[in-house]
Order: C-alpha cells, then structure tokens, then sequence
C-alpha cells in the first residue's frame, strides 16, 4: 500500500473501506458506538467490561488509578476523572489488547500491520502468548477500534479473545509438516475458528471455552490433554478387510490448568471429520445450558464434566447432538480443505558442506527440524519471553517471503516457526535472522524459559514471572556457555515454565520444572516468593500435571533450578527421565534439598529478597508497622499454616506413595488446620474438631467475606467447604485434586494473614 | 529509500497541525559505560517522586530484546525509552496525546515540535544528572530523530518538506543549532517505514 497519495483528514475507517470484511466492519462500528455510549455513561460498567473483554481489550495493572511504589500506594490521577471502562477500571488506563492467531499462523502482510500497530500504539513490541495469540501492551480503549479495523483489513479479529467466549483455536505448530501426525489439522482448526466465532451457541458460557487441535499423540503437540476441547487426528481403517480408511478425531473435553488443573476426558473415541463441528456444537450447548454462571470460580467446563461425570455429560451431549437443526457449514469446509495449505516456494535439497555464518551449528542443532516433506525443514526463532519488536517482525517477514512464501507459525512455547525451508537454505536463513537478533539457538529447550506476563502487565500477578524467566534464561546461557551443570546433555531438553500466580497462564502445571508466583510474610513484610512445582509433563499432549513441592524466595529460584538439575545429572540412572527420577528420588528428598533455601533473612540481613526481579520497589502491602501485640498473634497464624504446609506436603508424600485416601484426608487436614489458624486471630480458644472450625471459619471470614481473594472471590473457601463431611475418597485424581486445592487454601490462608496484620497495624496506629 | 538532503522550503505546505504523534529521539554521545537495565530504578524513582509535570504510569523492561526499546517509562501522555534500536542508543521520546497542563492550546506544527524538543531535553538533562547513572550517560543533542509515528499521515515528498521547515525553526528557537542547517530525510514514500528527519 502505497501512502503517497492518501488523504491525511481521513479516518482509519475512510481509509479502509471496502478492505475490511462487511461483518467485522459492522462489529467494529457496534464497539466503536457502545464506546461511545459508555462515555455518555449509558452502558453499565459490568455490561462495557464484558463488551470490550469480547473484542479482546483487556485490563492491565495499575488499571485501578492506584500504584503502590514499595512504600505507599499513589494514586494515578488520569485525565479522564470517574470515567471507567468495567468495574473499578479507569477509562485512560493503559490495557492490553489481544489478538487472535488461529493455530498461530500469520502471513507476510499480517506480521507488517501488526508491526505498524505495535509501533504507533502500543510499545514496539508484539508478544507471543502461550497460546499462540499476540498481545500489545498499553493500548488506550479510545484507539482499539482503529486497530481491530487495520487489522481486520488484512484479516485478523480480536473478536472473543478475551470473555466468556470460545477464545483462539491452537494447534500444533507443525501441522503439516509434522513426521508423525496422520494428516493436517490446520483446516480443521480454521473452520472450528470461523464456524464458533459469534456463533449463538457459544455465546452464554459462564467462562471462557479452549479449543486445540493436536496431530499426535506423542508429543507436545497441541496440548489437546489440557483444553476444554481437545482433538487429536486419527485415521480408522473402514469396510471388512479392505485397506480404505477414514478421518477423524479422538475429542477430549474437560480439561484444563488454571488453579487446580484436570486431565480431560474421552468424549468420543473417534468422529468422522463431517461429525467434528456438530459435536462441538453440542458440546457448546451443554455447557451453555448446565455450566455454572454464578460462580466464577466453577464454571470452566472442566467443572461441569467432573460434576456430572464423563458417561452423563456424554449422554446429554448426544441428547444435544440428536436435536440439533442441520447446518450446512458443518461439512462446507471439508471441499477446501486446502484453504490452509502452505506449499513450499523454493526446490528442496540437502543442505550442502560449505562455510556456515558463526554460531550456525549451535542453532542447527536446537532450533531446526526436519519435514516429513524430504528436503525441507522447520526452523525456530526462539524469542526472548515471546517479545519481538517491530523492526524483527518486519525483517521475519521478508525472510519468511524470502524463503518460504511468507508464513510462520506462532506456537505454545512462545516462538515462531518457519516451515516449509529447504535445508539448502539454512545458511543463508539463519544469517538473516541473526542479522534481525533472531537467530538465538536453544529453541524448545532449558533455555527457553516459558513465562505469562505477571506482575510486569497482569492485574493478577502476584510474583515476577517476567522478571524471574529473563533472569534464568540469562543463567542458563551463562552455565551452558562456561560448560556448567545446565550445560549437562540430560538437562538440554527440560522445559521451565513460569506464571506470575497460581492462575497457570505460563503453564507451570506441564513444565518438568514449573513455578507460580505467591508471597509470604517475614519480619513484618511480604516476600514474592516461587511455588516450585515438579512431575509435570510436557509431552503426551501435556500428559500429566505437577504439584508444589515447596515455596522459595523469587530470589532463590535460581539456585533452585540449578540443585534440582544436578541432582539429576549426578544421580540419575541410565535412561531415566526426568519425571521417573523425581518419582523415584521423591518430593521428600526434593525438599530436603531446597530446605535452607526456605530459611528467610531479615530484612536487615538481606533486603534484596523483599524486592521482586527487574523490580526494585520494595514488595510490600505497605507500611505496616506491626505492633508488638499484632505481632505475636501473626507469629501464631504463621506457626499454624506453617503446619497445615507439613500436612498436605504429608498428603503429597502419600499421594506419590499410591495411597490416595490418606491423601486426600491430609490435604482435607491441612485445610482446617489453615482454617484453625486464621480464627485464632479472633478466638484464641478455637478448638480443634472440624465442625467447630468450619463453622467458625464460615462466619468470622467467609460470612465477612474477609477470606475472599480479590479477584477469585470466594473461590478457596469453597474448596474447604466442599469437602467438609465428604472428605474420604479413593480416587488418585480427586486426591490429586484436593492437593491443590488444599495448596491453593493455604495460600489464600497467607493472604488473608497479611490483610489481618494490615487492619490491626491500623488499629495500633 | 536513499536519503535526501532537503535545504529548502517546500511549495506546497500540507496543514500536519493536527498530527500529534511524534517520536524524538536524542542519540547518546557515549554510552559504552550503562546497561540498559540500570534505567529500572531510575524511572521508577521518577514515578514516585513525579519528576516529571506529567502522569508516569509504569516501566516496562524490554532489554532482553535485540535492539529494542531497551527500557521504558510509560506516561499517559508519552513513553520515555533509553532505547537501543538499530544498535544506536538514545533517549527516545513518543509523544501519543496532549493532555498534560503543560501541553495544552499546542496549534501548530511548529509549536508541536518545540514542545516536543523540550520534553526530550528536559528528560536528557534529568538523566545526565542522575547520581545513579553518575554522569555515564550523555546525550548528543546535534544528533536526533523525528519520526512521524501516524501512518495517516502521508510519508510524501510535500509532508516532509514542511516537517523539515518546521524542525529547522523549531531547532533555532531552541538554541540547538543554525536555523538554515540541513536536515536529512531518512525515510520518505517507503510503505512500511515512518516519515523520519534526522539531524547530525
């Protein structure tokens, strides 16, 4: 496009027109008029906050007006006055607005807009989620509508990326190139894309909906095992002895991370392919119809298959299914097929010897795979926390022009990969994108540290994820480059993941080593600590989850990583992997380990672990100036959860041993005991039987809602209660369950603990 | 595009009045002796202690990223980076809205840029004088960037004319250098590129 001739009092929407798909253009003219109301005050907040979060323009922190600078919090007094744009969240607040990637790929023209938007409104850099979106950062509402529409002119919507709503279709970033997979998905993923967006049958969901499409079941791949919905391509042999086959899809449902992870379920063995979307729209209807709408922190879809159980929940699905009006898009797209087809652009051959551009071998190794397709290969850009800046985008798009067509896939890990590259080429490739500062080798391995935004940008973080992943990517390269421990060939391929809360955005729960961010209260002050989780699986589709082990200064994390490694080099058996070695050696041994790790300083011994990563303000609830009296009562809530630690870590030991009823009973144990605790600050007499507990603990914090996480309400408390007087099972993965939850308890526990020491501060005062 | 050298006034005078998206970025003499990360606390202090006549809102950390925006400090009004792009590190400066006291009733192109120099060199001055950074960073203020950073506007021949007459004036008043001095125009009628002046 040509900018020499435009008129410069046009609008972005006199600009475009005629480029910008008739439906979208009406959904964005819609926005831009409820925006438009919003500040004439005639929408309701909470009505605006569901608006917006729709058309992916989400919150961001500091969003309040307030910011606390490690002594205070300050006010932020933005332009706009009152104005707000969702409950308790200021009009001129920067936010976040992303972006859906179906299955992550992008074109040439695609990766340019995206680049001028990250330049002209937000801060020059683009950001790779973990779930293959892009997000821009300190976007102002008053300019989304102009991005949706250039953004729409090259065909890319915000639409339901954020809200109740089905939210970006993944996929495997290899689709279509993949060894392994049966066929490609891709063309699955993108009618699944466009036959749900604004579909009616998705549009009253109690939570968001996540969809990923997985090509085999072996690897990584699509992560189909922790989605709402997972499909996996199968091909079925069909007729009696003959050799034709079908496809289709095994289809999962019910799984999923967030606080308290669950492995999804079979719902199908296997659909046809003309049977996939009317499954799914099945599915949606259920949801729809039976998921919770009231309580936010039960109503993913995960909830509502536990509650139901997988054998009712699929009954009522084919109930669904059987009286569903036919619907020609169900097998429209099966005709193009080939509407994702990426061919390459250059003629395959081997790569032939020759001089290599330095640093070329390293990079081969790690960040290039070969294609199904002979001659051709995938290559990896291993982006630094998923950021790249315009000026990189632009330059991956010639390459990716150059050598492919001009098309790459965003994946999980939070990189981007160019396929269809014939290895001739590789030279030539890597030297442009080491030109562009992207040619760092190391993709998908222990160097590529995983993180979400956390406290950098998210309202809900809670530690330094960012910070913490930017540290430990720094680390590793130094220990691998001076051939130290991390270096070590049995660590290459560990993944770390990392969220800045126990919400899972980062994926900790299927990292081998994972952390989610918590603090904890010493000397009076608050400490961001680590949760470090161990067990999990990235492979198998994300085949088993993790659980915490033990909380850690952020500070200390890196010391962490680096025991638990060489633990593993040093005393792993010959062709053990990571997840059996944590099995054999044990969580016990693992703490043991970390143990003098947990010890923490005063704040005059070390004052550098009561700051965060990247972050020097002091991370503390502010002044609190505990009094004497405050002081001893906090030391006996702390004695307390400290205890109801001990137990559900018992209840872990339990849980590894095989004996789930007795872990599950401890995680119970461990919840009362924090509950004990907490009510000691009121009633020093509390006794010790669960009922008594219980019932205290419903009306002093649950009652008064004193207990209630700002964010996820009443959400722990409910944990306690649920499995008060039904606390036996049998079950591993109800124990597994509880665990968490019992984790998550005694988390909200300590949260709690901190806001008591804050109200009696002030009552001293 | 190759650069041009442009000396003189342009014939037709496009009204950029109401183009208020602006980047300026001052280079830095030397800055061998500071990383980028040591501008964290920096800003952060600024934040705190409003240094500056205008809403600070956060810093972002971006120096982990080749040749990137190093790190900023978010205000309401515009983002101050210590940024590395293109391996030049400088102060850059990216104004998006007038809504600070101090930049209201701003009518004209000229006055703009005017404004817009003397946010940059207010935030340069600060950060020379740092005890934090101890004087390790100097900016070249001979040696700066405009750049159009709204691609409504056009990137023609016409546009940057009348953005350089109004720079060379606007570098006069500020006492930075000879109102008749060139300014070079790096970027001009390339699609995916930003109109971009640059001095020095």
């Amino acid at each position: 496009m040509s900018q020499l001739t435009v008129d410069s009092t046009a609008t972005w929407k006199q600009r475009l027109e005629g480029r910008v798909p008739p439906r979208l253009d009406e959904e964005i003219d819609i926005f831009e008029t409820q925006i438009a109301q919003k500040r004439q005050g005639k929408i309701d907040d909470k009505v605006f906050a569901e608006t917006r979060l729709r058309r992916g323009v989400y919150g961001q922190r500091y969003d309040n007006g307030q910011r606390h600078d490690g002594t205070a919090s300050r006010a932020l007094e933005y332009p706009c006055g009152d104005l707000t744009k969702g409950p308790n969240t200021v009009w001129d607040a920067p936010g976040m607005l992303r972006i859906k990637i179906p299955f992550g790929a992008m074109n040439g023209e695609q990766m340019e807009v995206l680049a001028d938007l990250a330049e002209e409104y937000s801060d020059g850099i683009a950001h790779v989620t973990t779930r293959q979106d892009i997000q821009l950062h300190f976007i102002h509402i008053d300019d989304t509508p102009d991005i949706m529409r250039r953004l729409a002119a090259v065909g890319i919507t915000t639409q339901e990326a954020c809200g109740n709503s089905v939210r970006n279709v993944t996929a495997c970033p290899l689709a279509g190139v993949c060894r392994d997979e049966p066929f490609d998905v891709s063309p699955y993923a993108h009618a699944m894309t466009h036959f749900l967006l604004g579909h009616r049958d998705a549009q009253d969901f109690g939570r968001k909906f996540k969809i990923a499409f997985s090509g085999c079941e072996q690897h990584a791949c699509g992560l189909a095992n922790m989605h709402d919905l997972g499909v996996l391509a199968q091909v079925r042999t069909t007729g009696n002895g003959t050799r034709s086959s079908e496809r289709g899809f095994k289809v999962f449902v019910g799984g999923g991370l967030g606080p308290v992870p669950h492995q999804a379920k079979v719902l199908r063995e296997f659909v046809r392919e003309d049977e996939l979307l009317p499954l799914a729209q099945a599915v949606c209807r259920v949801f729809g119809r039976l998921g919770e709408k009231r309580n936010r922190a039960r109503a993913r879809i995960k909830f509502l298959v536990a509650k139901l159980g997988i054998e009712e929940f699929t009954r009522l699905v084919d109930e669904e299914l059987a009286g569903l009006p036919a619907d020609e898009r169900w097998t429209a797209y099966l005709d193009r097929l080939d509407v994702a087809d990426e061919h390459p652009t250059r003629p395959g051959a081997a790569l032939e010897p020759g001089p290599r551009p330095e640093g070329f071998a390293e990079w081969l190794g790690t960040n290039v795979q070969r294609q199904r397709q002979p001659g051709y290969v995938t290559t990896a850009v291993n982006l630094p926390l998923g950021d790249l800046t315009s000026t990189q985008l632009r330059a991956l798009a010639d390459t990716a022009r150059r050598f492919n067509g001009g098309l790459v896939r965003n994946t999980v890990e939070q990189n981007i990969v160019l396929r269809n590259v014939s290895e001739a080429d590789l030279p030539a490739l890597y030297a442009e994108l080491r030109a562009a500062g992207l040619g760092a080798p190391g993709a998908s391995s222990l160097v590529d540290v995983t993180s979400c935004p956390g406290t950098d940008t998210c309202k809900l973080g809670i530690s330094s994820s960012r910070g913490l992943a930017g540290e430990l990517r720094k680390r590793i390269a130094d220990s691998i480059r001076t051939t130290g421990v991390l270096a070590d060939e049995a660590v290459k391929d560990l993944r770390i993941k990392v969220s800045g809360c126990f919400n899972s955005c980062g994926q900790h729960h299927v990292a081998d080593i994972g952390f989610y961010g918590v603090s904890r209260k010493s000397d009076g002050r608050t400490m961001p600590h680590f949760q470090v989780i161990l067990g999990g699986q990235w492979t198998e589709n994300a085949g088993s989850y993790g659980l915490a082990v033990v909380a850690v200064p952020s500070k200390r994390i890196p010391e962490v990583v680096e025991r638990i490694a060489g633990l593993f080099v040093a005393e792993r058996e010959k062709g053990e992997s990571f997840q059996q070695f944590i099995a054999r050696v044990g969580k016990a041994r693992i703490r043991q380990l970390l143990d003098d790790l947990t010890k923490l300083p005063t704040y005059l011994e070390d004052r550098t672990l009561y700051s965060d990563w990247g972050d020097p303000r002091e991370y503390t609830l502010g002044d609190l100036g505990v009094g004497e009296c405050a002081g001893e009562v906090v030391t006996a809530v702390e004695f307390g959860l400290s205890a109801a630690e001990r137990e559900v870590f018992q209840g872990l030991l339990e849980l590894d041993r095989g004996d789930a009823g007795t872990a599950a009973s401890r995680a119970y144990a461990a919840m009362v005991q924090a509950a004990r605790a907490l009510i000691t600050t009121e009633n020093i007499d509390i006794g010790n039987e669960p009922d008594e507990i219980v019932g205290e603990f419903r009306t002093r914090f649950y009652d008064t809602e004193f207990f209630f996480d700002p964010y996820a309400g009443a959400k722990f408390a409910n944990y306690l209660f649920r499995v008060h007087g039904d606390a036996e099972t049998d079950s591993s993965e109800e124990a597994h369950r509880r665990i968490e939850e019992a984790q998550l308890f005694i988390e909200a526990a300590h949260a709690c603990n901190q806001r008591i020491s804050q109200v009696q501060a002030a009552r001293v005062a | 595009m190759a650069a041009d050298l442009l000396d003189g006034e342009g014939a037709q005078t496009p009204n950029l009045d109401g183009l208020v998206k602006f980047d300026l970025k001052v280079l830095a003499a030397d800055a061998a002796e500071v990383e980028a990360e040591e501008f964290i606390p920096v800003f952060h202090r600024w934040i705190t202690e409003r240094v500056l006549p205008e809403l600070l809102i956060d810093v972002a950390d971006y120096s982990h990223v080749h040749e990137g925006p190093g790190v900023l400090l978010v205000g309401h009004d515009a983002i101050y980076a210590y940024d590395l792009s293109r391996g030049e590190p400088g102060l850059l400066y990216s104004r998006r809205r007038e809504t600070s006291p101090e930049l209201e009733g701003i009518g004209t192109l000229e006055r703009r840029i005017e404004s817009l120099l003397a946010s940059t060199f207010r935030a340069c001055d600060l950060i020379e004088a740092e005890p934090e950074l101890g004087g390790r960073v100097v900016f070249d203020r001979h040696r700066l960037e405009l750049r159009v950073n709204d691609r409504l506007f056009p990137a023609d021949e016409q546009t940057a004319l009348t953005l350089a007459s109004a720079f060379r004036r606007a570098l006069a008043e500020a006492g930075v250098r000879d109102g008749d001095a060139p300014v070079e125009v790096k970027q001009i009628g390339e699609p995916r590129e930003r109109l971009t002046l640059r001095t020095g």
